[in-house]
């Protein structure tokens, strides 16, 4: 039954691909392939009654008896309409804050996130996912690819970001459809010129930095160097501590340098890697924001106007406060700006006149490579996620025996407990 | 016997005292002793009252999260009212806990580095556990407490054993990003310096060359020498068995 499903998989995907060839441009990315739910609908139903589970765990609860995770699976594996998502994320918000929060598994979320983008709560799973220390929703490779096609093919850019930004805090960039779907959303997103609070773009910066380690071409250095350059410029603003708290990013300071450097390698490189651009005119445009904030920082110190004299206390007492903040080291990395804005502009003439400047521009390249590789990427995806749903099928039938063979033996040792207590009674 | 002191009990003794007996000496002294040093009833009750107080202490052992919950405005823990030193202030606002970062991870992070910040300022080898096992406590609102096991890499020496995470609950954890984790493995640290040796003070010398003469009839040939490091735990074991010893030999040399 497998190998039939296999088959119809992999005809379905070359039908898309000779499909694809034809369409100028792609409002979604993964084949429909690898989003069809087939597969999975196609797995062994275990039908249960959703008021029964749940007033049993309810009971198990109260008892303060820890609630196994099979109840749990069994519960959003049978979840039939949109109110009973609701009722699932209360039940998943209180196995995590229960001892057995460690043995959620890893079907459980991934059926999670299909329901709800089943039954048209996307925002519940957006919701789930970035609140993962509540709800314990952490979804593996494949997974992740589903929801940011999903919110890609809507053309919510700004949530397939939030989802890639989940996807950097587990610095799950293994696979290479992962690293294409994410530089695609991010690069669309960076499209759009969208106006970014500081913390979303230490998020952005981090999750280009972290996904474009992974790739060794033009779109990977590009991605770098503005990681890098974004995440420099929230250490210039508000030093290193704002950087790394609560992300996967080196403690280091000078972030800037280390996007110089990515610009130095891709100069000494001999192959094909170039640098997009609009990477550079980006880069180019925050240090010349970056020096300007500085030098009216320094200039309005010096200056006190009368009629703004509280507003300028206000402002210093904010400065103080946050040069408190800054350590000397912060201070040393903020002196060192001109000599970044010197170093860029040799770099940047000794890229050009290498050649190695790709006109493209960010987005383009992302989508060209995008339409090259995602196909290649996704066959092994596939054929990875088939054997799990296998192994997944497996376990499942295990914790139902073993589920079983328990409830055997507590009914015996209750028989025997009775049987005991009358004879203990006769005599 | 406390003189000047009323007790019924040395009257008593005393009474029996006057009787003039050959043996009542040692009969006075018997029934004055089961008098003064009376058999001592087991107290039942008290007992069962002690192992009732025990178990109950043990039940209502504080979690991790009410022992190491922590106020951030006013720096102060509110189970013990005890108030953290001022210069960990700067750190526990700047910097998590490790449960705060393991919280946010695929199980719980196992098999992940992570530093402390101490150890970046103190050290220049790199220093860092890579976490085994992990309990978490769950009643913690962010799962922010708990313990953790692991293999201590201290200065770039790895430990063989796993051991109990230590100072979990400090302000003071970074998480290892993967593309620093090879940087921080590679670390080959530098061999050991060889043991120096030193003579002994003469005084010392010379007992220890005595000894060595009466035991064996001839001098020594090699000079005595003290090495500088001794990888000896010292104990309160380790003193009473050199005691032993010591007792065992007899007299000094010399």
């Amino acid at each position: 039954m497998a190998a039939s499903i296999w088959k119809r998989c992999a005809t379905a995907a070359v039908k898309v691909k000779c499909l694809s060839a034809s369409l100028p441009a792609r409002r979604w990315l993964l084949s429909s392939a690898y989003t069809d739910a087939t597969v999975w609908e196609a797995r062994e139903k275990d039908p249960q009654n959703l008021a029964l589970l749940a007033t049993t765990m309810d009971r198990t609860y109260d008892r303060n008896l820890p609630v196994s995770s099979l109840s749990v699976s069994r519960f959003v594996d049978n979840i039939s309409s949109r109110e009973e998502i609701d009722q699932a994320e209360y039940y998943l918000y209180k196995f995590r804050h229960s001892p057995n929060c460690w043995y959620l598994r890893d079907w459980t979320i991934h059926s999670w996130i299909r329901q709800c983008l089943k039954y048209g709560a996307k925002e519940k799973a957006l919701h789930t996912v970035k609140n993962k220390v509540q709800y314990g929703i952490f979804p593996d490779d494949f997974t992740f690819n589903l929801l940011i096609d999903f919110y890609i093919k809507d053309g919510d850019f700004k949530s397939a970001c939030s989802v890639v930004e989940e996807v950097m805090l587990q610095e799950a960039f293994d696979l290479p459809s992962t690293q294409i779907v994410s530089l695609y959303a991010m690069s669309s997103y960076q499209a759009t010129r969208p106006q970014l609070a500081v913390s979303e773009e230490r998020a952005l910066g981090a999750s280009l930095l972290i996904c474009g380690l992974q790739q060794d071409n033009t779109v990977g250095l590009s991605a770098q160097l503005l990681g890098n350059a974004l995440l420099g410029k929230v250490e210039m603003l508000e030093g290193i501590h704002a950087v790394f708290r609560g992300m996967p990013l080196f403690w280091g300071h000078g972030y800037l340098g280390r996007a110089l450097a990515v610009m130095e390698r891709a100069a000494a490189s001999s192959g094909d890697v170039r640098l997009t651009k609009d990477a550079l005119d980006y880069m180019n445009d925050l240090l010349q924001e970056l020096s300007s904030t500085s030098d009216s920082d320094a200039s309005g110190a010096e200056s006190v106007g009368e009629e703004e004299e509280q507003e300028e206390k206000e402002e210093e007492e904010e400065n103080v406060k946050k040069e408190d903040q800054m350590d000397e080291a912060d201070q040393a990395e903020r002196a060192k700006l001109p000599q970044y804005v010197t170093r860029f502009k040799e770099l940047s003439s000794q890229l050009e006149s290498e050649g190695k400047v790709d006109s493209a521009s960010f987005q383009d390249s992302v989508s060209a490579l995008a339409q090259q590789n995602l196909a290649a990427a996704e066959k092994p995806d596939l054929e990875q996620y088939l054997s799990r749903v296998q192994a997944w099928e497996a376990d499942n039938r295990q914790l139902i025996a073993r589920e079983k063979e328990m409830r055997k033996k507590a009914e015996e040792e209750k028989r025997e407990r009775l049987a005991a207590k009358a004879a203990a009674q006769q005599a | 016997m406390v003189t000047g002191w009323p007790r019924k009990r040395s009257h008593r003794g005393c009474r029996t005292l006057t009787a003039v007996d050959p043996g009542g000496a040692t009969r006075n002294v018997r029934s004055r002793a089961s008098v003064m040093v009376k058999k001592k009833q087991p107290r039942l009750i008290a007992e069962m009252a002690r192992k009732i107080r025990a178990y109950r202490e043990l039940k209502s052992r504080p979690r991790e999260s009410q022992k190491y919950a922590l106020d951030y405005g006013t720096m102060k823990r509110p189970h013990t009212g005890k108030m953290l030193p001022v210069l960990a202030w700067q750190d526990v606002r700047r910097e998590s806990r490790l449960f705060s970062l393991l919280a946010g991870m695929r199980l719980f992070g196992v098999g992940r580095l992570f530093t402390r910040k101490s150890w970046l300022a103190d050290h220049t080898e790199p220093s860092y556990w890579q976490i085994t096992k992990v309990k978490v406590d769950y009643t913690s609102e962010n799962m922010d407490h708990g313990k953790a096991w692991g293999v201590l890499t201290l200065k770039g020496k790895q430990e063989s054993e796993v051991k109990e995470v230590d100072k979990v609950m400090y302000h003071d954890w970074r998480l290892v990003p993967k593309h620093v984790e090879q940087q921080l493995k590679d670390f080959e640290p530098a061999p050991e310096p060889p043991v120096r040796y030193v003579p002994y003070p003469p005084l010392l010398r010379a007992m220890l060359l005595a000894k060595h003469k009466r035991a064996a009839g001839s001098v020594l040939a090699e000079e005595p020498l003290l090495p500088l490091q001794r990888d000896v735990l010292l104990s309160k074991d380790y003193f009473r068995r050199q005691e032993q010893e010591a007792i065992k030999r007899e007299g000094t040399a010399v």
